[in-house]
């Protein structure tokens, strides 16, 4: 617990001095709220919630991904985890206060997109619950892509194609029906699914990000037993 | 030359804590092998480093000396052999080349993600730095220290709990005298204490200066171990003092090859 702790609060420090990290949280909500003041608003073609739903799938998928990604590449090209393990802190309490720190992160922004979009409070809890899940997912699968990552420069290279292909695809969806049916099984397409239709109800985008999150721990548990973190 | 007579700054007499100390085995390696791919890097390697001894590891670039510490460390496992350390890992201490440092937090948090780990108090930190001298520049950011001041930091960090076992890897590489010399008192200071301090060097003058025993390693294997001023006798190397640099190149090769 002790090392969760340590582990916690220096990515929590880290983060409020990481600019190109904290961007990540702040840029997604903005442009959702520039978009749906100065386009959506007034225009009736276009719905109120419509680039709240698109930023928080792209979030979801793109930046959650090359967050946690670029974070456990950094500390093992800097040769931090391996004093850290020498030190007796095990990687799981590594990953558990770097995903806790990118995980309320990404609740402070989802919040943010809840207010953006005008959710009411069914629609809200909906909401939270969808992008924490789909939070979970993309920072378990930022840490594989992370393991395999040699330096940030790889990292960045390695998690691009997951992140276009998880962030856009959503987006890509919303526009044709071929795709939208084949996407159907990745989390960031029902996180999508949810917030177009709250009343289409949880149950089965809830199943489908969870069954991901089972798959994407799996991969972790593969990477990590053949490269393990310390690097 | 540097004794026991020395290091404790008291005669020794039977039964003499400091001599007793140097007398257990902290620790050992026997028949290490260590292959990388079809490249042997350590062939059969053996030794025993004493409690309380400053035990140096001499080598060229590539000799091998790093991957006996990762090995030492458990960040490797060797491909044959055994070795042991008296401690467990959490009473030992490590300063690596690369420093692991973060960048972006201050020296003191830096050093307080490691007391929260070990659970000792956030003064061990402050005393940490005030003991390599870092003491006023508890709230810079690490991205804004110099090499030395890096070092020194990072020494620091493996000096935080106290640790039984202590191991630098070329601490004062590139450093400027003055800096090395206070981590070579620092180091002493250490072994005062009890420290038993396995260490790593290029420098010749600094193996001579600060350890009890040497070992030579060359491409992977060990070519001389002993007391510096005893190596130095037996290869004919002592001017008006030990030369342990001639037993070096004569033992290790000259130029660059």
């Amino acid at each position: 617990m002790r090392s969760v702790q340590a582990i916690f609060v220096k990515q929590a420090k880290d983060m409020t001095k990481n600019f190109a990290v904290l961007s990540m949280f702040v840029i997604f909500p903005l442009v959702a709220f520039a978009m749906t003041h100065f386009v959506a608003r007034g225009n009736y073609d276009i719905s109120d919630t419509m680039f709240t739903t698109m930023m928080a799938s792209v979030f979801a998928g793109m930046a959650l991904i090359q967050v946690a990604c670029s974070v456990i590449a950094e500390d093992r090209e800097k040769k931090s985890i391996r004093f850290l393990i020498i030190a007796g802190v095990k990687p799981l309490a590594y990953l558990m206060g770097i995903g806790g720190v990118i995980l309320i992160a990404s609740l402070i922004s989802s919040l943010a997109f809840a207010y953006i979009g005008g959710f009411a409070q069914d629609e809200f809890i909906a909401f939270m619950l969808v992008m924490m899940s789909g939070a979970i997912a993309s920072v378990i699968l930022g840490a594989t892509i992370g393991i395999y990552a040699k330096n940030r420069q790889a990292a960045s290279g390695l998690s691009m194609p997951f992140a276009v292909v998880l962030g856009f695809a959503p987006l890509v969806a919303q526009f044709n029906e071929r795709v939208e049916s084949f996407v159907g099984f990745i989390y960031t397409q029902q996180i999508n699914v949810v917030v177009n239709d709250f009343s289409a109800g949880l149950a089965q985008p809830l199943t489908v990000i969870w069954l991901n999150i089972a798959v994407l721990a799996v991969l972790f548990v593969i990477a990590y037993v053949k490269k393990g973190l310390g690097g | 030359m540097k004794n026991q007579r020395e290091e404790c700054g008291r005669p020794i007499f039977n039964g003499d804590l400091c001599a007793q100390r140097m007398t257990k085995t902290m620790i050992s390696m026997s028949k290490i092998v260590k292959k990388f791919g079809s490249q042997t890097v350590l062939s059969e390697v053996s030794f025993e480093a004493k409690q309380g001894e400053i035990f140096g590891l001499l080598g060229r670039s590539g000799a091998g000396k790093t991957t006996i510490i990762n090995i030492l460390t458990n960040q490797l496992k060797p491909d044959g052999g055994s070795h042991k350390i008296g401690v467990t890992s959490y009473e030992t201490g490590l300063m690596l080349d690369e420093d692991g440092l973060y960048d972006r937090l201050s020296c003191l948090d830096n050093l307080q993600v490691f007391a929260t780990i070990y659970g000792i108090s956030d003064k061990n930190s402050k005393d940490a730095l005030d003991k390599v001298g870092l003491g006023e520049s508890a709230n810079k950011a690490v991205s804004h220290l110099s090499k030395g001041m890096r070092q020194r930091l990072a020494l620091a960090r493996a000096i935080l709990h106290n640790p039984k076992v202590l191991f630098l890897d070329e601490p004062t590489s590139g450093l400027d005298p003055n800096t090395a010399q206070g981590i070579h008192q620092l180091i002493q200071g250490l072994q005062k204490q009890g420290a038993t301090i396995f260490l790593t060097t290029h420098n010749m003058d600094e193996a001579v200066k600060l350890c009890d025993h040497v070992l030579l390693l060359h491409k992977g294997k060990i070519v001389e171990q002993g007391v510096p001023t005893e190596i130095c006798e037996r290869h004919d190397a002592v001017k008006t003092v030990p030369d342990l640099e001639k037993v070096f190149i004569k033992m290790t090769g000259e130029g660059l090859s």
